[in-house]
Formats: C-alpha cells, sequence, structure tokens
C-alpha cells in the first residue's frame, strides 16, 4: 500500500482541522470511519490519501439518543448496532433492516452509517481501475460496455447506482444530515445531500473538502407509521442492491395519510418518486391501487442495453412491499 | 528533486546492464551486478513509512507495538506477529478468510489497519485450544470434516466463535447468517453449519449421526476392516488450529517480496520497458522482465491439451514464455520486482515505464474465427495442437446426415457457458530459495513431482537439483497443477537478488493471471425416432481458450448417449481474455449443460419424461462399443428417482404452477472417467513399529493423506494409529502423479497396496525390524483395465427448485446426489466432495462469471465479489447417496470422484428452472435478469 500517516481525532471539529491542515501542506486528507470502504480504494490506488483522518477516536459519535421527540444517530453508529438498536427498529424499522441487509457481519461490525452513506459507488469499471468520471476521468464506461447494474434514472453524464442501502431508508424518513466542516455545522435534508452526476459528476454527494457526516437526525415517528427495506441481491448475500425500495407508509384506519417511496440500485442518487408516493394519499390499499403505484413509480425509466430488466424487477419489489406494508396489522 | 537525480544516475549503469547482458538472463553475471547495486542504494535513505506505537492486547498478551500506518492488521498478524494461522484470500473483505475477533466482534483483519487497533483487544485462531486442549468448536469442525483445503478454516471458526457467544444454540439459518462473511470455495458449507450447531448444543464429541446413506450394489461388497469407516483427517488437527503451513506461511531469513507488473492492454507489443527508476529504489533488489528472463513456461502454454514433455517442447511453435511479448492479455506479467517488503515491491511497479505498442484484439471466439479476424498468432486464431496442427478435435461414429434423414423429429439449439474462475482460496503464493545450485520452492501445487519436472524442464537445471515443498494448499480445482509462472519468477529473482523471494498473487491477478474454465459455444443437432430413440447427435463447438493452449478446449457429454451417429467438431479458438484451463472436471460440466439441457428439452418437445428419455438413450457400453467394467447408471438414476420423489417433484407441464413463484424439478446424469494408471508409493518400517508411508501427494483438500493412511492400515492390517504418512516434499517423497483428475486414491492408492504387500512379504522373510534397522518397500505399479474395458465412475442429479418468475430469484429447495464412485475409501470426506462439487455447480448455473469489457478487454469481475462466489446463505443442503461397488480396480474398488460431483450439476439445475418456467435457459449464468427478461419480454 501507499504510505500515509494515520492521525486520530477527538471530536468531529478536531477532525475537520486535521483534514484542514493537511491539505493546507498540500496532502491528500481522507476520513475513516469503519474503513473497509477506505482501505479497498486506497489498495487499488483509485484513492491516494497522504493522511488519514482516523474518526474512530471520536467518542460518543455513535450513539443514538433522543431530543424533542427527534432522534439524533451519530455517524459512526456501526450497522450492527443500528440495525440492533431497539428504538430504531420500533420506531424506524426501514433504517434498521436496510443496515441488516448490507454486507456480511464482518462489515457491519466495523462499517458505520456514516461510512455506509459515503460509501464510493460500486460499478465494476471504477473498481476496476478505470478514468471514469467517479475517479475524475471524462467519460462512464458503461454507456456503451457492460452496464447490467447502472442507472435506468438520473444517468448521465455517469450511469453509476448509489451503493448505500441506509440512503434510500435516510431519505425515506426524510433525515436530517448533520455536517460539519471548516464553517462549522449545518443541517441539510438527506434528500439535499445526495447529488445527480450532471452536477458534480465526480462526486455522489454535497460534502465539500474537509467537510463529514457527523450523523442524522430522525423526525419523530407519526402513530401508524410501518415502514420496510426491501432488497434485492445478487446472490443471497453479500452483493450491493441489484435494486431496492425504503418505503414508509402512515396508515390510519386502513387509509393512507403519507407515503414515501424511495428507490434503490436504480439511479445515483436515491430515488424518490412523488408521483407514485401521491396516488396513495387518501386511499385504501388494494392490489390494483399497488400495481399502479409500481407503474407510476417506474414511469420515465430510461435503461441501457442491458439493464431493462431492472424497470420490471423495480415495479414487483414497490407493488409487493408496498401491499404488504399496508396488509400489515400496525 | 536531487535525491531523483541520484536515481537517474543509477538508473542509466542499470539499464546499460540489462541492455550489455543481452535477451538471455546469464545468472552468474547477473547477482554480482545487483549486488552491486544493493549497496550502492542502501546508503541513500528509505522512503519514510509513518510509523505509531500501539499498544495491543493479543490472544491474551499485552503487546507494545511499533507498526507502520499503511500495515493492514493481518499484515501485523501474520508477517510481524508470526500468526499465521489468519489467513489472506483477497485482501479486500471479499472472502473472510481473515477473520479475527477484535473486541470480541468479526472483523475482515485485512481491511482493518494496525494503527487503528491502539487499545484493542484482537483474538486469533491461535488462541481458541487453551493449554493444548481443543475448543469444542475445534474438535466439533473436525469430527464433521469441515475443512477440505482449510483456508477459510480460521475464518469460520473465528465467526462461529462470536456466534457462540452470544447465542450458545443457534439454529442451522442462524449459523448461514452469522458465518455468511466467510466464503468457502471447497464449498463445504454444510459441513461448517452442521459443525457449529453440534458445538453449539453442546454435542462436544458426538459422532455424526449420518454422513450420507450408502447402500452396496449388488450383493457382494464385503466390508474393509479400516476403508470405509468414517475417519477424522489425520491432519485435522493443524487444519483447525492455524498450525497447517501453506506456502505463503513460509517466511525465511532475509526474504524478499516480489510483486508482478502485468500488461493492461489485452494485446500489445512492449517497444521498450524503463526500470530504471524503479531499480534506483532503496529496497529494490531484482527486476526481471522478456528482456532478462527468457524461460519458456512449458506447462502454461501450448502444449495442445496434453501434458507437457520434452518431445513438445522441441517441437512447439507457439511458445510462452515467463514473460511474453508481445503480451496477448490484460494481465500477461511483463516484469517482476524483489525488494526488502511488500510496500516497497508494489510501488516499485509503479516506477516502470513500458512503452506499449497496442494492437487490435479479440476476445469472442466466434468472432476470432470470422475471416479478416485480429489475429493473435502468425498460424490464426485456431489453436494449433501438440503436432503444430491448427485441426479441430473431432469424434466421429456412424454417419449423422443419414440419422437426420431418417429420424422423426430433427432439433437444433444453440448454447454457450461463462468464462469462469476456479477460485480456490489461496492465492498464489511461492518461496524460491537457492542454496548453490539447489532450487526450493515452497509453492502450492497439486503434483510436487510434475511441478519439480516442470521447473527443472523450464529452468532448464537437473530435476535434482529442484525440491518443491508444498505441505498444505488452499484449494486446486485444477488450477495449480504443474509448475506457475510464479514459480519461474520467483526463482529467476531469487537467482538475480541471491535472497529468497516471496512471490504473491492478489486475487485480482490470481483471477486475471492464472486460469478459469473455458467458455463455450455449443451448437447441437439431434435426430429422434417417433418413440423417443436417438438418431443422430452432432455437436459444433467453440472454446475460448485465451491467447495460449493450456489446455484441452473439449466439451464433454454426448458419449453419455448411445447413438449410432454421432459427430462432433470442437474448435479450440485463441482469444484475447485470459488463458483458459482445468477447472474441477475440465471439459465436463460446460458440455453437460450444453447437451443435458438439450437431450431434456428433446424429451419435453417429444412429450416424454426425461427421465424415461434417459433411461432409453444413456450410455450402456463406453462410446456404444466397449463394456464398463461395472454399470450401474440405471441404478443409480432409479433409486435417485425414488429417493427423490420425482414424480410429485417434477412437473409434466412445465410453468404450470399457478401464481408467480413456481417450482420444478430437473435431473442430469454422468458417467464419467475413471482410469488406473502409473502411481509410486513406498513404505518403511522402523524398529518401533510405526509405518511411514510415502507418497507424493499435497493434499488439496480432497484428504488425500488420510486416505493414503486408511488404504495403508487396510492393506498392512495395522491401526491408522501405527500408519505416519510423509507427503509434500520431493525430497522424501516418491513421484506420485498430480492430484488432478481424480485419480489420486485409484493410481497412488493401488501403489500404497502394492507396496504394502511387498513389505509384508519382507516381514515374512525378514521378521520384523529391530533397533534401528528399517524395512523399505517401493511400488511402481502401471495397471491396466483387462479386455479393452472402460472404467466409468457414475452419477445422477435431481434438484428441486422454486423460482420467483417477477423477480427471477431461484431457490434450490431439495438436491439428491446418487453416486457410484466404487468403493468409499472415507465416507466423512467424500461425502464433502459430492457436496462441494454440487454446490459449485449451483454457482456455476446461478451466478458466476468472469465478465470482461468489450471495449477495453479487462476483466471486470475479477473477485469473490465480482464473480459472485456462493455464500453460506446460498448453499442448500446437499442430500448424497452412495452405491458403493468393487469392480476389482482401483485401491479396494475404488474409483474417481472429487471432480464428478461438479459435472451433472449445472445441467440439473438449468433443467429444474425449465421445468419451474417453462423457458429454456441457453446461456449461462442463468441470472435473475437472464430470467425476468426471459419470462417477461423486455429488452435485456
Amino acid at each position: 500500500m501507499k504510505t500515509f500517516a494515520s492521525v486520530n481525532a477527538r471530536d468531529a471539529k478536531h477532525a475537520v482541522t486535521l483534514s484542514q491542515q493537511a491539505r493546507r501542506d498540500g496532502k491528500v486528507a481522507a476520513f475513516n470511519g469503519g474503513g473497509s470502504d477506505l482501505l479497498g480504494l486506497v489498495k487499488e490506488r483509485t484513492l491516494s490519501p497522504d493522511v488519514l483522518v482516523n474518526l474512530r477516536t471520536i467518542k460518543g459519535l455513535d450513539e443514538v439518543s433522543s431530543s424533542r421527540g427527534m432522534v439524533n444517530v451519530g455517524g459512526l453508529i456501526t450497522l450492527d448496532a443500528l440495525g440492533r438498536n431497539q428504538q430504531i427498529r420500533r420506531d424506524y424499522a426501514v433504517l434498521a433492516e436496510a443496515a441488516e441487509t448490507v454486507a456480511t457481519p464482518q462489515i457491519r461490525n466495523f462499517g458505520t452509517l456514516a461510512g455506509n452513506v459515503c460509501q464510493r459507488p460500486w460499478c465494476w469499471y471504477f473498481r476496476n481501475g478505470f478514468p471514469c468520471y467517479k475517479a475524475g476521468g471524462n467519460q462512464c464506461f458503461s454507456v456503451t460496455g457492460e452496464n447490467q447494474f447502472h442507472a435506468i434514472f438520473g444517468g448521465g453524464p455517469s450511469f453509476i447506482v448509489h451503493p448505500s442501502d441506509t440512503a434510500p431508508a435516510l431519505v425515506a424518513l426524510e433525515a436530517n444530515f448533520r455536517i460539519v466542516g471548516p464553517s462549522g455545522e449545518r443541517m441539510i435534508p438527506a434528500a439535499d445531500f445526495f447529488v445527480l452526476p450532471q452536477r458534480t459528476p465526480a462526486r455522489e454527494n454535497i460534502l465539500a473538502d474537509d467537510e463529514m457526516l457527523a450523523g442524522v437526525q430522525l423526525p419523530a415517528p407519526r402513530p401508524g407509521t410501518r415502514g420496510t427495506y426491501h432488497k434485492v441481491l445478487d446472490r443471497e448475500a453479500w452483493t450491493h442492491a441489484v435494486v431496492s425500495a425504503a418505503i414508509v407508509l402512515e396508515i390510519e384506519k386502513d387509509v393512507c395519510r403519507s407515503a414515501r417511496i424511495v428507490l434503490g440500485g436504480v439511479a445515483p442518487i436515491p430515488w424518490r418518486v412523488p408521483a407514485a408516493e401521491r396516488l396513495l394519499i387518501g386511499q385504501r390499499v388494494t392490489p390494483e391501487l399497488a400495481a399502479q403505484v409500481a407503474e407510476t413509480a417506474l414511469a420515465g425509466a430510461n435503461p441501457l442495453r442491458n439493464n431493462g430488466y431492472k424497470v420490471p424487477l423495480t415495479k414487483t419489489i414497490v407493488r409487493r412491499t408496498v401491499l404488504e406494508l399496508a396488509n400489515r396489522t400496525a | 528533486m536531487k535525491k531523483t537525480e541520484t536515481r537517474k544516475k543509477k538508473h542509466t549503469s542499470r539499464r546499460e546492464f540489462l541492455e550489455s547482458t543481452g535477451a538471455v538472463l546469464v545468472a552468474a553475471t547477473a547477482v554480482p551486478a545487483i549486488q552491486a547495486q544493493t549497496s550502492e542504494t542502501q546508503g541513500s535513505p528509505a522512503p519514510a513509512a509513518p510509523r505509531t506505537a500501539i499498544r495491543l492486547h493479543v490472544n491474551g498478551s499485552n503487546q507494545r507495538i511499533e507498526v507502520e500506518d499503511r500495515w493492514t492488521l493481518a499484515e501485523l498478524l501474520r508477517d510481524h506477529l508470526k500468526l499465521t494461522g489468519t489467513k489472506i484470500g483477497c485482501d479486500r473483505g471479499e472472502c473472510g478468510a481473515c477473520t479475527v475477533l477484535v473486541d470480541g466482534k468479526p472483523a475482515y483483519s485485512c481491511s482493518q489497519l494496525a494503527v487503528w487497533m491502539d487499545g484493542r483487544s484482537v483474538e486469533t485462531v491461535e488462541s481458541l485450544a487453551q493449554g493444548g486442549k481443543l475448543h469444542p468448536l475445534q474438535k466439533s469442525f473436525m469430527e464433521h470434516d469441515a475443512p477440505q483445503c482449510g483456508f477459510c478454516t480460521s475464518g469460520q471458526l473465528m465467526s462461529a466463535r462470536a456466534l457462540l457467544a452470544r447465542n450458545p444454540h443457534p439454529t442451522a439459518q442462524e449459523v448461514q447468517a452469522a458465518l455468511t462473511g466467510n466464503l468457502c470455495r471447497c464449498s463445504n458449507y454444510n459441513r461448517y453449519v452442521a459443525a457449529t450447531v453440534a458445538a453449539g448444543a453442546g454435542n462436544e464429541g458426538r459422532s455424526l449421526q449420518s454422513v450420507s446413506r450408502s447402500a452396496a450394489l449388488g450383493a457382494s461388497l464385503p466390508t474393509l476392516k479400516t476403508v470405509g469407516q468414517p475417519t477424522t483427517r489425520i491432519d485435522a488437527r493443524e487444519r483447525v488450529s492455524g498450525k497447517a503451513t501453506y506456502s505463503g506461511d513460509v517466511q525465511l531469513p532475509g526474504m524478499l517480496y516480489a510483486r508482478v507488473l502485468r500488461s493492461p492492454h489485452p494485446h500489445a507489443r512492449i517497444r521498450k520497458i524503463d526500470a530504471s527508476q524503479a531499480l534506483a529504489m532503496p529496497g529494490v533488489k531484482a527486476i526481471v522482465s522478456h528482456e532478462n528472463c527468457k524461460f519458456v513456461w512449458g506447462a502454461g502454454g501450448v502444449a495442445g491439451g496434453v501434458q507437457y514433455n520434452d518431445q513438445i517442447k522441441k517441437i512447439t511453435k507457439q511458445r510462452r514464455y515467463a514473460f511474453n511479448n508481445p503480451v496477448r492479455f490484460a494481465g500477461d506479467p511483463v516484469a517482476a520486482v524483489a525488494a526488502v517488503d511488500r510496500h516497497t515491491a508494489e510501488e516499485a511497479l509503479r516506477r516502470i515505464e513500458v512503452d506499449y505498442e497496442v494492437l487490435p484484439f479479440v476476445l469472442d471466439p466466434e468472432e476470432a474465427m470470422k475471416p479478416g479476424a485480429v489475429q493473435i498468432w502468425p498460424e490464426g486464431n485456431v489453436s494449433l495442437d501438440n503436432q503444430n496442427e491448427a485441426k479441430p478435435m473431432t469424434q466421429q461414429r456412424g454417419k449423422v446426415e443419414d440419422g437426420f434423414r431418417t429420424a422423426d423429429h430433427v432439433f437444433e439449439d444453440r448454447y454457450t457457458t461463462a468464462f469462469v474462475h476456479n477460485a480456490q482460496m489461496e492465492p498464489r503464493t511461492c518461496v524460491a530459495m537457492w542454496e548453490g545450485d539447489k532450487l526450493t520452492m515452497y509453492t502450492p501445487t497439486g503434483g510436487i513431482a510434475n511441478c519439480q519436472n516442470d521447473i527443472a524442464r523450464d529452468l532448464e537445471i537437473p530435476t535434482d537439483k529442484v525440491r518443491v515443498i508444498c505441505q498444505y494448499m488452499g484449494g486446486n480445482f485444477g488450477n495449480k497443477n504443474q509448475n506457475q509462472d510464479s514459480d519461474l519468477i520467483a526463482a529467476t529473482l531469487a537467482k538475480q537478488a541471491g535472497a529468497p523471494v516471496k512471490l504473491e498473487f492478489s486475487r485480482k491477478e490470481d483471477f486475471i493471471g492464472m486460469h478459469g474454465r473455458w467458455p463455450t459455444i455449443q451448437y447441437y443437432k439431434v435426430g429422434v425416432n417417433r418413440d423417443g430413440t436417438l438418431q443422430s447427435i452432432q455437436l459444433r463447438g467453440y472454446s475460448g481458450m485465451g491467447p495460449y493452449r493450456k489446455n484441452s478446449g473439449r466439451m464433454g457429454g454426448i458419449e453419455i448417449y448411445q447413438c449410432p451417429n454421432i459427430e462432433s467438431v470442437i474448435y479450440p479458438v485463441y482469444t484475447n481474455k485470459t488463458v483458459s484451463g482445468n477447472f474441477r472436471g475440465p471439459e465436463f460440466p460446460q458440455g453437460f449443460f450444453g447437451i443435458q439441457s438439450m437431450m431434456d428439452d428433446v424429451a419435453y418437445k417429444m412429450n416424454m419424461d426425461p427421465v424415461d428419455f434417459v433411461l432409453k438413450n444413456m450410455t450402456r457400453k463406453a462410446n456404444d462399443q466397449v463394456d464398463y467394467t461395472n454399470y450401474s447408471l440405471d441404478e443409480c438414476i432409479r433409486r435417485g428417482v425414488e429417493a427423490f420423489d420425482w414424480k410429485t417433484r417434477w412437473r409434466p407441464k412445465p410453468g404450470s404452477d399457478p401464481g408467480p413463484i413456481k417450482r420444478g424439478a430437473g435431473m442430469s446424469f454422468m458417467a464419467f472417467r475413471s482410469g488406473v494408471g502409473r502411481s509410486n508409493a513406498i513404505i518403511q518400517l522402523d524398529g518401533n513399529g510405526q509405518y511411514w508411508v510415502r507418497v507424493g501427494v499435497t493434499d488439496v483438500g480432497a484428504g488425500a493423506k488420510t486416505t493414503m493412511g486408511l488404504i495403508a492400515a487396510e492393506a498392512l492390517d495395522v491401526p491408522l494409529s501405527q500408519i505416519n504418512v510423509v507427503w509434500g516434499d520431493t525430497d522424501r517423497c516418491p513421484y506420485s502423479v498430480g492430484e488432478s483428475g481424480s485419480r489420486t486414491t485409484i493410481m497412488t492408492g493401488t501403489a500404497v497396496i502394492e507396496a504394502a504387500r511387498d513389505l509384508k512379504r519382507q516381514i515374512a522373510a525378514k521378521g520384523m525390524p529391530k533397533g534401528s534397522d528399517v524395512l523399505t518397500a517401493s511400488a511402481n505399479p502401471n495397471p491396466t483395465v483387462e479386455g479393452g474395458k472402460v472404467r466409468a465412475t457414475y452419477g445422477a442429479h435431481f434438484v428441486d427448485v422454486e423460482v420467483d418468475t417477477e423477480t427471477g430469484r431461484v431457490r434450490v429447495l431439495k438436491y439428491l446426489a446418487v453416486h457410484d464412485c466404487g468403493r468409499i475409501m472415507n465416507p466423512l470426506s467424500a461425502t464433502g466432495q459430492i457436496k462441494g462439487g454440487a454446490t459449485m455447480g449451483i454457482g456455476m448455473a446461478l451466478h458466476e462469471e468472469l465478465l470482461y469489457d468489450p471495449r477495453s478487454g479487462q476483466a471486470l469481475t475479477p473477485g469473490y465479489y465480482g464473480h459472485r462466489v456462493l455464500t453460506h446463505r446460498d448453499a442448500p443442503e446437499i442430500e448424497v447417496i452412495f452405491l458403493e461397488s468393487d469392480d476389482g480396480y482401483g485401491a479396494f474398488g475404488s474409483k474417481s470422484m472429487g471432480e464428478s460431483s461438479k459435472v451433472p450439476a449445472v445441467a440439473a439445475v438449468g433443467n429444474a428452472i425449465f421445468n419451474a418456467i417453462g423457458r429454456r435457459m441457453k446461456d449461462l449464468p442463468i441470472t435473475r435478469s437472464r430470467i425476468i427478461v426471459a419470462l417477461s419480454g423486455e429488452r435485456a
């Protein structure tokens, strides 16, 4: 591996300072949480940091706490801890379930929520050293290459799909992200965190240099809310989502009061489908309505040569999940 | 900048040296020159890798260690704390071999930096046994024969230990979930799960209830004393305690680390290699490339699909060297560096400048056959055989055209199979050491004697100047027969540097640098009569060989049908993909997928139950002419049909289940080569009454050491405890056939029996030896089968699948494998062989592919994640029934086994999917996307 120095951060602000210092010295800095994704990129030389700012020494940034009805989740919470947390399982099942579907126990034991949300794409061109948009180049090799796992929505100029399982869940929960950077702290809605390649082809989110995702804030759960994460894998475990759906419904006396449907594995960002959500409002969920919701969710999909199968597949997932959630006794 | 200038200066001298030595490496000249270079560089400062002192609690002891910030935890444990029980299979968190516990939780030690472990507790496999007493999990793993090759075992153990700590009585499903992050390419998943469940239930010491069902064929198969008893492997303890020494665990004083630079282009001519910057780096000790290392790698190249030998070496026109120019696939070695540590070697590769003239390339064998296609060799793209002739491989009986004329129905179809990789858990690592003119190689090989011969031939030194040692090996599956280019490269670097060299392949290099199963395109035409009797079978096939013909490129399968007219014409075609070679049943799983899918389809179109069709048309004599030494194919199928409940599970109308989730059943059968042949064994008896059985086996994971011990014990009529097997070292063992072709038990086992007979004669004549006396018996039998009969091993697989037609998900609900592999030597390991092959077959059917980018010719899935090797959660329970027989050949009637279990598996899964969904899936792998496309009519 390339040489680098590992420096320990005391707190989020210190981490930012360490990153800034490194960059001022003309060095490339990177934050590490669990490190699984980062080390892979460093070993492949896709990323060549001189300084790793170690966030694992920060205390207290891995906790779940409540204040004024809202729940704060530290960015350094491991996926394993997140999936096992009783409060999250009860009130934000979609997030717990998403965390549980990630990779393997070994990765979930050390991989963090922030790391999962910020991990780089798993496009096989990017991961195999092609000089693509995501690696700072100026083309997307999937367009004329092998694209069965690529985007059917929001693609161009890069057609990666966002690799995170927790990201669609957080968007579906309408979480806010706490970002710490050189100018202090800011909160932004989860949906605004992720950016399409047409805006910044080399990045998947709005984090600027020296900025880090410190945590997420989940709004208080409303009565009658139920959510689930449905992930389709390419073997029974240990792949990223071929497609997935994070769905949260608020149902009162069999009538849907609000709905959030966010798709994973179909676009360079978690892909929310408001038109499909609207069909559910004020309705009883029937098999016919669920099918209509699914049709609407996939309207406008624009597949490449080899990923057309994602359209019927995602429709099935949306239809089944909406129906299953609606039929659940709350 | 100043430093750079100094480097430049050194580079010039090195450059001049390279040019002055010309193309051929002259070791005697090279060594002093490089040593001079070395002493020069020792003066300059080493590149500063930041270091940090950490406190670490390792296996119960507190340690203060200064680590380089870039060291992974695995690296710290293995290289610096000598805890080599933790293995590195991929170095990317994609396999689990490196799993250790960090603060009690399973972690991939390859994906954690050592510096992050400050203040933490780390437990490795070495911590499990306390005071010489094994942990219950270790015992249970031994008793269940969970480790085959053993390379993944430490990781499986650590995950299991963490599970039991929080859940002392897990269910099988909970074990699968907890161990999902630990791959086992031997695919002994059933056993790891059973062993963990048993250990958890506190059933320590409990013997297995049943390893498999077994029934004797015919009336008389007398029970033997030792052979046939479920036996714990003689080296099981080493495999579960991290003490088994694999090649990568070898560390020698002063050892250097080597890395290979590979071509990024699928086809290019190297104009110039400038290694001066690399050579000037402090710590770099030697660099080799095609300019100074001109050895032919015989076994890697153009043998026309037969074992390489001196004769072929003289004849072949198309030679494969350790380094080739032009390079002919992305991954072809270009240069290699030996340096003081692996990071320096890796960094040095980046400083080698290669000027390529990029050439056009071709990836698809049919494309490569077209007029005007890129010519990979001057002789054209049809691979040359060992007589330098570009001919297809043909097989003919009768006249197919006559059969098609008289047949009532003629069917035609096209099937394709993907390029898949062996993906054995242990990546290629070898250590080369010269002592004077004698080379010792620690290298993973399934055939130490073949490897020794090949290395000597390739390096042009006498055979007795090469010693090959392989004590443990992390899986073979055809990928580590003979010698490897890595052996030649490491030996050359070690010679140049004057120090031992460890050459390590990364997982990606192991995928793209070695070989996988040849992809095929198969065109069938089948003529059949109204009553379902076959009249003609014609196959035209194309195998993608990569740019060197390492192995045959055949497609097996047609021969298992009796049919008056057959014709098969198969072209082994050069392409610019990674080389193709042997992989568990080299030509069969892919050939069988084609022919057995085709025949299943013919049966369907003839409105017949496939079982009836098979019973009518399957082979009864070899090539329709010659008797088999025993025949039980019909019995395998009948017993399977009954035990599987075929009539209930198979749908007379495919795809007829109501609703989107449909079930269906499929079957496939095989008759597979099981020849006899030459091998050697030596048995010695010492004055203490101990028997020393010397056999040239490594034990690739199938249990050969134990099998040889069992056979010796039986033949000598002594308990296994008096038998000491000596293996894996050419200085201590006689020549034995390599552990490829499923032949060790048959051939080397027969040699053991012969040697035992001789020894018993000697004992009868001279009495038991006393004091320091030793009796020695050796045997070199070369048996043949009488009357020109053919030996075959038989089997039939039955699969019940559930397919979600809307999501394309396929789940195997029931899997039954019925095999006649002759007499079973050790039911415990034999069952694991069948389970493993069948599970691998499911992976090949549903998921696996080494996929290439059509535009750049680069592999896109060169690793466990991309290649989709099955996980614990994917692996169904494989039920095994053995029909035991003894045809009078092989050791006590043993027949081939290891490969055979994969042969029918892929087709059986494919046929079950057809029965469930009513669509014939003709291309491998049968992925979700292909099923959805087939059923929904969506484009791609």
